[in-house]
């Protein structure tokens, strides 16, 4: 295009060039033509294109120069096409090319500029003074290049959509990577961080279909991006340094009959997170070209990242599943098991009572009172363990209710449940822990503070439950020079639902203040 | 008669213990239901055998046992127990308590333990002893956890990061994660997050 705008602009001014004209339009069009030749071998041809890259740019920087300084040499108004072999380099590789093609250039003007400095015409100062714009203009792009950061193709937003159901973490980020390189088709091999990916996943047209490898797919040549063909065995990357590097496919990957015959030609590219890592591959890329080393990088880039969300959204609900399962164990452990010790020793308390004839009817009917209570606490954790839904706010202090009218009983205490009448909805998770907390916040205060009243408010604030239960005891102990001790189980299980406690003691009151997010709280 | 302090935070268990004590050779001098209250309890009146359970709210009743286990002369003691974890059961019987009862045996055990220790017996739940042994097997049989392995589990517990905890010690993050599946091997435990939860009692070992 260049080569054909400068053929038609010294055809246009009959002015240029001022010398060897034959030679200077011989040159053009034989450039022309060779660039068009280029253009069309190259087209679609994305190893003749990197291999052809350096050569023809060194042609690019020769034929400039000898045609710049054929129009008038140091005041051809072509200048500006000069310098843009400089650009060229400076957008299509590193700082070092840049540098190495300013040089160059530089070089190049100066030589011709002296060559020419004794004809007729030559104007010294505008020649000094487009050899320091070029001098400026090269140190500002190899600055650039030294400086520049790696493009960012894609934006966190563009592959942060939820997963949805059921949905396969492998199949979303190869299905994302095939989308945006517009590819016929992919696939997806990743196995433990240290092992051969050996499974992977395939995504074309015809469907998804998982497969196995007796031996991985890329020999891991220490590139994490490159183009390959297999059937011509050619494979490109291009090195951090901005610079192309080739080898026979055969060294770096070898697609077996596990992959369809179109992925013989096609974008290789590593993934890698945090536990995971294996290859990318996509082939059917309409217009694969070199710049595709660099797209893959980000590819692979954005396919681990959908991995290691998807990683990390796994590692949260395992860890709160074990969270809940250990904290079950504890509450059947703290209740259900010690009162049926408790019920197996007062049965033989009572049966050795029975041989030495006491009077049994008060024992066995306390007994009674209490395994019916059990029952029913039994009973609510099961209905609240069964429940597949979350509770209205009413129906978790109707719940609170009955069960402090049981530790009423239990306890010997005044126990109230009031609200303040705030509308939300209860995880099963957490008031399965408000109930455990009603329990032990009410032992805590006969215990330690011999207390007879124990009032209970349940009030729900930005999307937090508040709970504040207030009685009339001693408080906990306190040193003279310490603070009251902390209600350390209720603490700790208060901080397992990632709430906060605040206790207020005193002598004839104490008031425990929780904080509960309910947002936060796993059903 | 013999004096018997009892240690046990939960009502049925002390109600029902008070039930099984009465009219026998033991005097229940009182309750404490803290670790706290009982190693004051145990200096102040002074009993002659303790009744101590191992999970206490404050603490464990294992840790008041070594408390007691430092002092000159302390009373016998019958550890109880609703069940315990292998890294307890071992540091139990290296405390060498005079009995070890579990709360789920037949209740006629208690009182049966608490006569053979009187009389100067050391006397374990059989089950306790079988659980022990098992305990003791699968000790012995997997490899001890390593100081490095410990300093992990520690920075592990403390909510840090892979990439905090490699920074802590000085390693690579995937040196961490390396160390992190030997423990979760050595340790029969799933991920980081149980590995959290249970830190203290498997570090014990």
């Amino acid at each position: 295009m260049l080569a054909i705008l400068f053929l038609l602009a010294l055809f246009l001014d009959r002015t240029e060039p001022v010398r060897a004209i034959l030679g200077t339009y011989l040159l053009l069009s034989l450039y022309a033509a060779g660039a068009i030749g280029i253009a069309a071998a190259t087209w679609r041809n994305w190893w003749l294109d990197a291999r052809l890259a350096v050569p023809m740019h060194a042609i690019d920087m020769a034929v400039f120069t000898a045609i710049v300084f054929s129009t008038n040499g140091s005041t051809s108004p072509f200048f500006l096409f000069f310098v843009l072999p400089l650009l060229s380099a400076a957008i299509r590789w590193g700082w070092r090319e840049t540098a190495f093609t300013a040089t160059s250039l530089v070089v190049l003007y100066m030589g011709a500029g002296l060559l020419l400095s004794r004809t007729q015409g030559f104007e010294l100062e505008r020649f000094v003074i487009r050899s320091g714009h070029l001098v400026i203009l090269s140190l500002l792009l190899i600055w650039f290049g030294i400086h520049q950061r790696s493009t960012l193709f894609f934006r966190q937003e563009d592959f942060d959509s939820p997963m949805g159901e059921g949905e396969n973490a492998l199949a979303r980020a190869l299905g994302f990577a095939i989308d945006v390189a517009g590819a016929e088709g992919g696939a997806l091999t990743v196995a433990p961080t240290g092992e051969d990916p050996l499974d992977g996943l395939q995504l074309s047209r015809g469907g998804q279909r998982t497969f196995s490898l007796d031996r991985p797919i890329v020999r891991s040549p220490g590139y994490s991006s490159f183009l390959y063909d297999a059937a011509r065995d050619r494979a490109v990357t291009r090195l951090p340094e901005g610079r192309f590097h080739f080898a026979a496919a055969a060294d770096w990957l070898e697609i077996g009959s596990a992959l369809p015959a179109a992925a013989r030609q096609g974008l290789a590219t590593q993934v890698r997170t945090g536990t995971q890592q294996g290859w990318l591959l996509l082939w059917g890329i309409s217009d694969l070209s070199t710049d595709f080393i660099e797209f893959g990088r980000e590819l692979g880039r954005a396919a681990s990242a959908i991995l290691d969300r998807n990683a990390l959204l796994q590692a949260i609900e395992t860890g709160a599943a074990a969270r809940t399962r250990l904290s079950l164990a504890r509450d059947v452990h703290d209740s259900i098991v010690q009162f049926l010790a408790g019920a197996a020793f007062r049965v033989e308390a009572i049966k050795r009572g029975a041989k030495s004839g006491s009077v049994l009817q008060a024992e066995l009917d306390e007994l009674k009172r209490l395994l019916v209570e059990e029952q029913g606490e039994i009973r609510s954790f099961l209905l609240a363990l069964r429940r597949d839904r979350e509770l209205d706010i009413a129906e978790a202090v109707a719940e609170l209710r009955a069960l402090a009218e049981r530790l009423s009983q239990q306890w010997s205490v005044d126990c109230n449940v009031n609200t303040d009448g705030g509308k939300g909805a209860i995880p099963i998770r957490l008031q399965l822990d408000l109930q455990q907390m009603l329990r032990e916040a009410v032992a805590n205060a006969v215990r330690h503070g011999g207390a007879k009243r124990v009032d209970v408010e349940l009030a729900v604030a930005d999307d937090r439950l508040k709970l504040r239960v207030a009685d009339d005891g001693s408080g906990f102990p306190a040193d003279d020079d310490k603070p009251p001790a902390e209600p350390w189980s209720l603490k700790e299980r208060v901080e397992r639902a990632h709430g906060s406690l605040e206790l207020v003691s005193g002598p004839g009151s104490t008031n425990i203040l929780i904080s509960l997010p309910l947002a936060g709280a796993a059903a | 008669m013999t004096s018997v302090l009892l240690v046990d935070d939960h009502p049925m268990i002390a109600a029902a213990l008070g039930m099984l004590l009465r009219e026998t050779q033991y005097e229940l001098l009182g309750r404490a239901r803290t670790a706290a209250e009982a190693t004051k309890q145990i200096a102040s009146v002074k009993p002659d055998l303790v009744l101590l359970d191992v999970h206490l709210p404050d603490a464990s009743g294992l840790d008041v046992l070594r408390r007691m286990t430092r002092t000159r002369s302390r009373p016998k003691v019958i550890l109880l127990t609703a069940g315990m974890e292998d890294a307890q059961l071992l540091t139990a019987t290296d405390l060498e308590p005079e009995g070890m009862v579990l709360k789920t045996s037949d209740p006629s055990l208690l009182t049966e333990c608490m006569d053979a220790v009187v009389a100067g017996k050391r006397w374990i739940d059989p089950e306790i002893a079988e659980r022990t042994r098992q305990a003791e097997a699968r000790a012995a049989s997997a490899p001890p956890l390593t100081r490095r392995e410990r300093e992990l589990i520690e920075l592990v517990r403390q909510g840090l990061r892979n990439r905090d905890i490699a920074a802590e010690l000085g390693v690579t993050e995937g040196t961490v994660k390396v160390y992190l599946h030997a423990i979760f091997d050595k340790l029969q435990v799933e991920n980081r997050t149980e590995l959290a939860l249970r830190a203290g009692e498997l570090v014990s070992r």
